[in-house]
């Protein structure tokens, strides 16, 4: 189930750790292993580089605050290298004003202290998602609609409107299967994945919220489709004429 | 002498009926051309009328018919030939006052351009040519004000004094035609006086004036043949107050700018320092915890969790702190999601672990679910369940969640039956670093609510203390924008 770059089927999807903190590196190197990850450790940015040229581990969990190189840059000077999933281990939290710089370059971040089950929901996540494949660049869905994943944003018409990270893992997981429809439980599982409190109207009312923000017409969605009792799919229109065509594909 | 009478109170009548006829009033005014012309008319007629009345004085009367007749007739020509040559004569006579005053009303309307050309060298001429002076000397003006107005507006306060001293002493070099001209920012004392030399270039100075201040001085030097004039010298002194005030600007704005990119430094340093400060207290923690969680989960031991709750308490204060410093500087921003309000509630009373106090939720929401950011929300629930088991005596907590529809709104209070709020507390409350003078417990920042209220806040909804029932127990109520239930029916 878990798309590695490391190796075939069945092979552990690979963890390279990097915190400057060697307690918590051995402590959280060990939960992982528990769990059956394939872990390795670097105690800075130039250790962790160097631990890339052999290998190209699956994700890269980063300390925010490093000595010499921050987490921060060692993150960008991976993303230049390759697309490597990132989460950020940081105290800094949603508020700090470094969060929007941090979500531009790693796919997620956890605050310390972390709680352990959370940080790997959201390592599963990630790693679920690789096999989503949608590129990190500009989805044009017609007209009037173009999303920027990487960034949370979505172009309205003239307008940027920013996306909740839910709102953009659900565009994700239903960007990555275009024009087919997606079960409400694996939206479920993509958007809520490190809580068990979800539940199906957590999908519909953000869906509902989605289209306000995303559709012209939110009474007569174009792109965010219903699949009634199914789930949802994501559709690229020409032109506002493609609705009727869309909606008849509902029932 | 009163022959003449009725012939010009005719010309009068004519001039009257013109004027009236021209609808410019009854009033007795008469142009220069009419009373020139009228005075022409009665000097050639006044002698032939004498000379006709003497006649028929003279002559008996028996013969006045014919030689009457003669004379009226001689009279009568005489009187339109001489009104003729009269007019002709005026009309060419006038001439040039009506173009100069034609020119004045031009110069007034605006247009300087157009010279009065009168030939000669009477006083006509004359006056034409210093009409002619008086309205080079306005166009001239008029340039060197719109240069200035031109060169005033060019300025922009994000330039540097110098800079604007520099351009404005090119620019009254070219408005006024000057030789050379400089912007002195120095006291204007300092700047010695050049004294006129006749056949020499023209100094000019004009200290720059703000009130009673003078912050420098412009000099400049014109051709010796240039007319400077007392109205030019007001007008240079004008353009040196205002740039004088464009420089007064332009340091003003520069101390506000130096001052705010200080102030940003200072933000910036803040949240580096308060950053550090957190990863330092919170690296240490995460250790703690987390090797309290697995040691709790190897060999479990009541004491192993409770390390594992105060570390949690002590990171959560620390966050609350962090919060404070992002509420004042604004920089807080809710990522709001939807949420099942009944869930966060349940875990911030379970990660308070107070044991022993009665807790009971009931959940009205009716499918309603909260949109708000779920970390702040958690830290607005741990902060007020922690405040309802530390002020509430143990009493039991009752949590009511429910919607409020019409305002497209959920409201979920939270009560104890403690001793409440004192009547005197109620407005203190939710000031920062306040504590009820009725709740002695020393243990907690003081935060907690003035915290929790602007946490509210920023995700569009709002934290209130609620009017006591029967006199007991303290009841907040929080609000937050709700959602209503999708119609399964047509969902996916």
């Amino acid at each position: 189930m878990l798309s590695g770059r490391s190796g075939g089927q069945g092979a552990p999807p690979r963890i390279l750790i990097v915190d400057d903190d060697p307690n918590l590196l051995v402590l959280l190197a060990d939960q992982l292993r528990a769990d059956g990850f394939d872990t390795q450790t670097a105690r800075d940015g130039d250790e962790a580089l160097r631990r890339l040229k052999s290998g190209w581990p699956d994700l890269l969990i980063i300390d925010m605050m490093m000595p010499r190189m921050d987490g921060l840059t060692l993150a960008r000077e991976i993303k230049g290298r390759a697309d490597l999933p990132i989460i950020v281990l940081s105290a800094i939290d949603a508020g700090d004003s470094k969060a929007d710089l941090l979500e531009e370059v790693a796919e997620d971040y956890v605050t310390k202290p972390y709680h352990y089950p959370e940080l790997r929901a959201r390592i599963n996540r990630i790693l679920r998602r690789l096999g989503d494949k949608v590129p990190r660049q500009s989805l044009v869905l017609g007209p009037d609609l173009t999303l920027d994943l990487h960034r949370r944003e979505a172009t309205v018409g003239q307008d940027v409107v920013q996306l909740t990270p839910t709102e953009s893992r659900l565009l994700y997981a239903l960007a990555a299967n275009l024009g087919q429809t997606v079960t409400t439980e694996t939206l479920l599982a993509r958007g809520w994945a490190e809580t068990e409190d979800a539940d199906a109207s957590y999908v519909w009312v953000t869906m509902r919220r989605l289209r306000q923000k995303v559709e012209a017409d939110p009474n007569r969605p174009v792109h965010l489709q219903t699949v009634r009792g199914v789930g949802y799919r994501l559709v690229v229109s020409a032109g506002p004429e493609a609705t009727t065509e869309g909606e008849a594909g509902d029932g | 002498m009163a022959d003449d009478r009725p012939i010009a109170r005719d010309a009068r009548d004519d001039e009257l009926r013109a004027s009236a006829g021209d609808g410019q009033g009854l009033g007795l005014r008469l142009s220069f051309r009419t009373r020139l012309t009228i005075g022409l008319v009665a000097a050639s007629l006044i002698p032939l009328a004498a000379f006709g009345a003497i006649l028929l004085i003279v002559d008996p009367p028996a013969q006045a018919g014919t030689l009457g007749r003669l004379l009226l007739f001689v009279l009568v020509v005489a009187a339109m030939v001489a009104i003729l040559l009269a007019y002709l004569l005026a009309t060419d006579l006038t001439a040039p006052l009506r173009a100069i005053a034609a020119a004045v009303a031009r110069t007034s309307a605006g247009d300087l351009s157009t010279p009065i050309i009168v030939p000669g060298d009477d006083e006509l001429a004359r006056l034409a040519d210093s009409h002619n002076r008086l309205a080079a000397d306005l166009e001239r003006r008029n340039r060197e004000l719109r240069r200035i107005l031109e060169a005033i507006e060019r300025g922009s306060p994000r330039e540097s004094p110098d800079f604007i001293a520099g351009r404005a002493a090119h620019d009254a070099k070219d408005a006024f035609g000057m030789i050379d001209a400089v912007v002195l920012l120095v006291d204007p004392r300092e700047v010695p006086i050049t004294e006129r030399v006749p056949g020499e270039s023209l100094p000019i100075r004009a200290i720059l004036r703000i009130g009673g201040e003078q912050i420098g001085v412009l000099v400049g030097r014109l051709s010796a043949t240039r007319v400077w004039e007392r109205a030019d010298q007001d007008l240079l002194e004008l353009y040196a107050s205002e740039v004088a005030v464009a420089i007064r600007n332009a340091e003003l704005f520069a101390q506000v700018e130096a001052q705010n990119s200080q102030l940003l430094e200072l933000d910036a340093a803040k949240d580096d320092f308060l950053r550090g400060v957190s990863h330092n207290l919170q690296t240490p923690l995460t250790s703690i915890r987390a090797y309290a969680d697995q040691l709790g989960r190897d060999r479990p031991d009541r004491r192993l969790g409770i390390i594992g709750e105060q570390t949690d308490r002590l990171s959560r204060m620390v966050r609350q702190l962090l919060t404070v410093t992002r509420l004042e500087s604004g920089a807080l921003k809710p990522r709001s999601e939807v949420v099942a309000l009944s869930h966060p509630v349940r875990r911030a009373w379970e990660a308070l672990a107070a044991e022993g106090v009665p807790f009971k939720v009931d959940d009205g929401s009716a499918g309603w679910l909260a949109v708000a950011d779920v970390d702040q929300l958690d830290q607005v629930l741990w902060a007020l369940l922690d405040n309802a088991v530390k002020y509430g005596e143990r009493s039991p907590i009752h949590v009511e969640i429910a919607p409020v529809p019409d305002q497209g709104r959920l409201r979920l209070t939270i009560s104890d039956l403690g001793p409440g709020v004192a009547e005197s507390d109620r407005n203190r409350l939710f000031r920062r670093f306040e504590r009820g003078i009725e709740r002695t417990a020393n243990d907690g920042s003081g935060l907690g609510l003035y915290v929790s209220r602007e946490l509210c806040r920023t995700m569009d909804g709002d934290l209130v203390l609620e009017q006591p029932l029967a006199g007991r127990g303290a009841t907040f109520s929080i609000f937050l924008p709700g959602e209503p239930p999708e119609d399964a029916s047509a969902s996916g």
